[in-house]
């Protein structure tokens, strides 16, 4: 069975999508991302709300995401992060 | 057992007041310069917790020096047991709080959990003043580092193989504990007599020298737990 993946390995994932796909769909995150669609959602409002990622509305309504500064911050410093949080126990 | 250690510092006590808090003070502020930029990084709640604690804990060490002093003496007493509690409320939330709140962005010091700890720091400090003591003061930290090493404890148990740390963690606590356990002991019924209290500063020192090795340690880029 496989094993559940952290929050913070979640969030790695998603970031690591977009950054690899530029501009890339909602559809085709969801399902880079391999969570449920109520899930997702849940993940990309957060993510939208600390700022790690846009959601831009092109022509015809055409929405893509795309990474901040901070959404790379996070992807660089993520092994110290998931380190810190799980030896500390946060 | 060193009786010429002990006069020694006794003779220079404020002296090693002076280097006591501002040791421990800048230990915090160290901690909290790291822990704040691996929040801003995050927006790690938990993160942002730890990172409250020690910046509290910091202003509390550098009020203490302060408390030398005979002006304003009461009121910096106060204000120092304010922040010295609402320290350990944060460090002990920074465990908890995943129980109690969800993954969304929230103030670290404008929520109603915040609010609880900031209104019963605040019936502890009237507490305290009116008794004129730090006995409630000591009584919660020993029941809140009481709870802080179950609950380390349990995290040590759950994860301890794979993060190192988690240990050592569950040790300061269980240190901290001790600490405060003694200090209570100590300043109630030894007339807080430094031969008896100095042990306990060395204590506390040990405690947040853990913490700092720790925290540099764990956020070093290039290690691996």
């Amino acid at each position: 069975m496989a094993r559940k993946r952290e929050r913070l390995e979640v969030i790695k994932d998603i970031l690591n999508a977009i950054r690899e796909n530029k501009n890339i769909k909602p559809t085709r995150l969801l399902y880079a991302s391999n969570l449920s669609p109520q899930m997702f959602k849940e993940y990309i409002n957060e993510l939208i709300e600390k700022k790690f990622i846009n959601l831009d509305v092109g022509e015809e309504d055409k929405k893509t995401f795309s990474i901040t500064k901070k959404g790379n911050e996070f992807l660089e410093e993520y092994r110290v992060i998931e380190r810190f949080v799980e030896n500390f126990g946060l | 057992m060193y009786p010429e250690l002990y006069n020694f510092v006794a003779q220079n006590r404020d002296l090693f007041r002076f280097f006591y808090s501002i040791l421990i003070a800048v230990i915090c502020f160290i901690v909290f310069l790291k822990t704040d930029r691996l929040f801003r990084i995050s927006s790690h709640q938990g993160i942002r917790y730890f990172r409250n604690a020690f910046f509290f804990y910091g202003i509390a060490f550098v009020l203490r020096y302060l408390l030398a002093k005979p002006i304003y003496f009461e009121l910096m007493r106060l204000v120092f047991e304010f922040f010295m509690i609402m320290g350990g409320f944060f460090l002990f939330y920074s465990l908890l709080w995943k129980k109690f709140e969800g993954y969304k962005e929230i103030s670290s010091l404008f929520n109603l959990k915040i609010a609880i700890f900031c209104i019963l720091t605040g019936i502890i400090v009237v507490l305290d003043y009116l008794w004129e003591g730090y006995t409630f003061m000591f009584i919660s930290q020993i029941i809140l580092f009481g709870f802080a090493s179950i609950i380390s404890y349990k995290n040590y148990k759950s994860g301890g193989k794979q993060h190192k740390f988690l240990k050592l963690y569950f040790c300061v606590m269980i240190l901290n504990f001790i600490a405060w356990t003694l200090n209570f002991i100590f300043s109630s019924f030894f007339g807080s007599r430094l031969r008896w209290l100095a042990n306990v500063y060395v204590l506390n020192v040990i405690v947040f020298l853990i913490f700092l090795y720790g925290v540099i340690k764990v956020t070093k880029k290039d290690n691996k737990s």
